[in-house]
């Protein structure tokens, strides 16, 4: 299309002056979007990630019966298979907080925020939690 | 009679009473005596029975195996590792626990029950198919039931024992099958419940049946004999020894009841060997032969342990199994001739074969990783507590990963020996070194660490007390601590310097002569550039450096020297290889855990360990480290990984130090990290990089273990942003203008917000010119 401008304009008797540069969109503007993921051939959960969400399972359920130890131990297994699944670390917050180990819980917290940015449902959980364990943390001992 | 007559028979009748009054006398002395003596013994049996009854070496146990469908698995190392938990083929389908049948495509395992601290499962069997390397399916043999979880039992690694080299489980008489004691008794004492201690009847029908059989068939030992003579009496053949032992014998019966008496021996009795190790006691028997509880054995199993008391390793079944038959057949038929079975259970247990689960012999498995856990250990359990209390050490070991990292580290330097003459030595303590730790980055858990070449020659290990300089394997920390002033595409110098240190000059060499003078901040880190790390280092502050180093927790000296952004300084493997796991682990440093939990022989939980972290950097700068390490592999010094089959998304760095002392290579991925360093121990240099020497070993090691490498990769957190820049300026790149782009990853709040300066954008007619050149080249 330039080309078949440049032939139309050669043919006219007066050769306009260049047009100014266009405009460039503004540089703030991301030219990618912000969440970058490398693109990697399948994005499904694989079979670790299943096998961990098992465990998952299982150490809540163990949290809700109180056998926190034993919750704990499930858990870190779970972290071991997928340590990418934001739940675990989540359930190792109320695990420590459960152990009155504030420094802990509140580092197992930030993971489940980190892992779990995005997931609306369980960002207000991990939120809540951070409240509940600044909370623990003012409480006397 | 005469008066002389009657004098001598005075005489006499007083002699003869003198007489009787010394018998007398000298009688209840003998007893009063004999009384004392009883007594005193009695009192020496009671405080051997009364305390603890046996030193019971505690246990060290690998992590539980974690099955689900869907894993790759090394197929020859499951096989192993069952074998190694006690699991026997067999051609049918299993119907006991502890069989397993293999076919082409599968496997039907009958599964054995387990306990561990944190939960108890009952054996029940399973199919588990394969396709190639990989499981598909894990179901309940019975029902079809998928199961998506399969656990198998922790692995016993060692044990600590005392001098005596006695193994044993201790088990309740509640517990021993009826025909295990009927089994033992018919043969070995079959009045034990009529008589006192000794048994005068036994000893003559035991004479009896030798001499007609010109056989020793029977001995005349009671139980409560042999157990007087295994406990208190050495085995020398004397009448004062044989005459302490019936006395022992009558004391013990006298303070103790048949069944605890009974108990005692079930638990005493020598039953074999394990090599140097000495089976005792019918809980521990029952393990060894049967790989099973004693409660679970059968009449013709029990009968067989039964038959092994006269001589253990005479009647082994690991020896000679048709002596061993016929032994149990023996006993069978001395229990049927008491009464204690019927013809029919006679019949089917005469007619089963031996069979047994098999046994390795005890090897120095882990020795290093022991050494360690020992090592964390005596401060609360000295060696003596170790060596009798019978805990029960639960650890993060997985000996799979284990044996792999064994076998590639032997592999890797035979191989480099055999390539390179010039790194043999004669002198087994010279020769070439290497060591190797594998962990889980989030948990902190230590999967396999090898120390040393050998064990055997060099208990040293250089994974947890060595220090070495990591060389290039630091710089990571360098680049980590100029995230929040540089970006992987700001420019470094790459033009060779001098510096001045403590007065003299000092004048860093790239490894490979390298022609460009401007590089990246991510080509710097992937291709290993000294000059460039070093101009980084002097930019970004080596106060910051060292700074960035303790919040790492290396704790050896770090000094503000322009050398240490080459890594001249001395660290420890294992924090290195921890100090990895930051930029596995969205930014947060694990404790390296290496014990999970003690238990003592009741099964109470007396210590628990779980994973404790800290954070010490954010989870995007960790995320920018991970995505600049991944360029070591795809572009860098290790891209040799790639022909190696390493093509799993996996950051790393490889470290060489001055001289070529020092080989390291440290890869990982979200699931695995591992370390491993190749050297001398008196600091000859190898003449070779860490490419070359720890690079493959790494490489052979993560090949064995595919059921580590998920293949995912970490995904880019808050705070990561992606551009597309142009490669020469390291801004945001001009669309059709910049000839060479590439996308580039920046924390957001120093990420590029100009457009490239060195190539603006075109007015129209510069636009029509280069296109009408595109259109002619």
């Amino acid at each position: 299309m330039i080309i078949e401008l440049v032939i139309i304009g050669c043919a006219t008797s007066s050769v306009p002056a260049p047009p100014s540069p266009p405009p460039l969109p503004p540089p703030s503007a991301p030219s990618m979007p912000d969440t970058a993921v490398i693109p990697e051939p399948d994005e499904r959960p694989g079979p670790r990630a299943v096998a961990s969400l098992q465990m998952t399972e299982q150490g809540r359920e163990l949290l809700e019966r109180n056998k926190v130890d034993d919750a704990i131990r499930v858990l870190e297994r779970a972290v071991s298979l997928n340590p990418g699944n934001g739940q675990n670390y989540y359930y190792l917050a109320e695990a420590w907080l459960l152990k009155r180990n504030i420094k802990q819980a509140e580092e197992f917290n930030d993971l489940a925020g980190t892992y779990l940015e995005g997931d609306q449902t369980w960002m207000v959980k991990v939120e809540e939690q951070r409240k509940r364990i600044q909370k623990s943390s003012l409480a006397p001992q | 009679m005469g008066q002389k007559a009657k004098r001598k028979k005075r005489q006499a009748k007083k002699s003869g009473w003198k007489l009787f009054r010394i018998v007398i006398t000298g009688g209840l002395v003998f007893a009063a005596g004999l009384v004392l003596y009883c007594w005193s013994l009695s009192s020496q049996i009671e405080k051997r029975f009364s305390g603890r009854r046996w030193s019971i070496p505690s246990k060290v146990f690998s992590d539980i195996t974690v099955l689900y469908p869907g894993q790759t698995i090394n197929r020859e190392l499951f096989l192993s590792k069952l074998y190694r938990l006690g699991y026997r083929k067999v051609s049918h389908k299993p119907k006991q626990k502890g069989e397993f049948c293999a076919s082409g495509s599968g496997m039907a395992l009958f599964l054995h029950d387990f306990e561990v601290p944190s939960q108890k499962q009952e054996g029940f069997p399973v199919q588990i198919n394969f396709s190639q390397n990989f499981i598909t399916v894990i179901e309940r043999l019975n029902t079809g039931e998928p199961v998506p979880v399969l656990e198998l039992e922790p692995e016993e690694i060692m044990s600590f024992f005392s001098p005596e080299r006695e193994k044993r489980q201790l088990v309740s008489i509640k517990h021993v099958p009826r025909h295990l004691i009927d089994a033992i008794i018919a043969v070995e004492d079959n009045r034990f419940y009529l008589h006192h201690g000794f048994d005068p009847e036994g000893i003559l029908r035991a004479l009896y049946t030798n001499l007609r059989h010109l056989a020793l068939r029977q001995g005349g030992s009671t139980i409560t004999q042999q157990l007087a003579k295994n406990y208190f009496l050495t085995p020398e053949r004397t009448l004062s020894r044989k005459l302490k032992e019936l006395l022992i014998s009558i004391d013990i019966e006298i303070m103790y009841t048949k069944n605890e008496i009974l108990e005692i021996y079930l638990n005493e009795i020598y039953l074999g060997q394990k090599g140097s190790v000495s089976i005792n006691g019918v809980g521990e028997a029952s393990n060894f032969y049967f790989s099973k509880p004693v409660s679970e054995l059968s009449l013709a199993e029990s009968a067989l342990i039964a038959g092994l008391i006269r001589a253990p390793n005479y009647y082994s079944p690991y020896g000679d199994k048709k002596r061993c038959q016929e032994r149990r057949n023996l006993v069978l038929r001395t229990m049927y001739k008491q009464g204690w079975i019927s013809d029919q259970e006679l019949q089917t247990a005469s007619a089963k074969p031996v069979t047994v689960s098999g046994f390795m012999v005890y090897a120095n498995k882990a020795p290093y990783f022991i050494d360690y856990l020992a090592d964390q250990l005596k401060a609360f359990y000295p060696p003596e507590t170790l060596s009798s209390l019978g805990l029960s050490l639960y650890t993060t070991l997985d000996t799979q990963v284990q044996a792999a990292a064994e076998k590639a580290l032997a592999n890797g330097l035979s191989r480099l020996e055999r390539s390179y003459l010039r790194l043999r030595r004669s002198e087994p303590e010279k020769r070439l070194q290497g060591s190797l730790i594998v962990m889980q980055p989030n948990t902190g858990y230590i999967l396999a660490m090898v120390g040393g070449r050998n064990y055997n020659q060099s208990q040293f290990n250089r994974i947890t007390q060595s220090r070495r300089q990591p060389g290039s394997a630091f710089k990571p920390f360098v680049f980590l601590g100029a995230l929040d002033s540089f970006t992987p595409a700001s420019f470094l110098s790459n033009a060779p310097k001098s510096y001045v240190v403590d007065g003299k000059i000092w004048e860093p060499q790239n490894y490979e002569p390298d022609l460009e003078e401007r590089v990246t901040i991510r080509k710097a880190l992937a291709k290993s550039l000294n000059l460039a790390t070093v101009d980084l280092a002097m930019q970004v502050g080596l106060d910051r450096i060292v700074s960035t180093a303790k919040t790492f927790q290396f704790s050896t000296p770090v000094k503000p020297y322009p050398s240490l952004a080459l890594g001249a300084c001395e660290t420890i493997p294992l924090e290195l290889a921890r100090a990895y796991c930051v930029f596995a682990a969205e930014g947060v440093l694990p404790h390296p855990l290496s014990l999970k939990e003690v238990v003592d022989e009741k099964g109470q939980v007396l210590e628990r360990r779980h994973m404790t972290i800290k954070r010490v950097t954010s989870p995007a700068k960790a995320f920018i480290m991970s995505s600049m390490l991944r360029s070591v592999v795809t572009e860098g010094t290790a891209r040799s990984l790639l022909d190696r089959g390493v093509t799993f998304p996996m950051a790393g760095k490889t470290g060489t130090t001055n001289d070529y002392k020092d080989a390291w290579f440290v890869g990982y991925t979200p699931d695995i990290l591992a370390l491993v360093w190749v050297g001398f121990d008196n600091g000859d240099s190898i003449h070779l990089t860490g490419a070359q020497a720890a690079l493959p070993i790494w490489a052979e090691l993560m090949n064995a273990i595919p059921e580590y490498i998920s293949g995912q990769w970490f995904k880019a957190p808050p705070g990561v942003v992606k551009r597309i820049v142009c490669s020469e300026s390291g801004q945001i790149a001009v669309p059709d203008v910049c000839p060479e782009t590439r996308e580039e990853f920046f924390l957001a709040e120093n990420a590029p917000k100009d457009y490239c300066s060195v190539h603006p954008p075109m007015n129209i007619l510069e636009r029509i010119m280069k296109e009408m050149q595109d259109v002619i080249n």
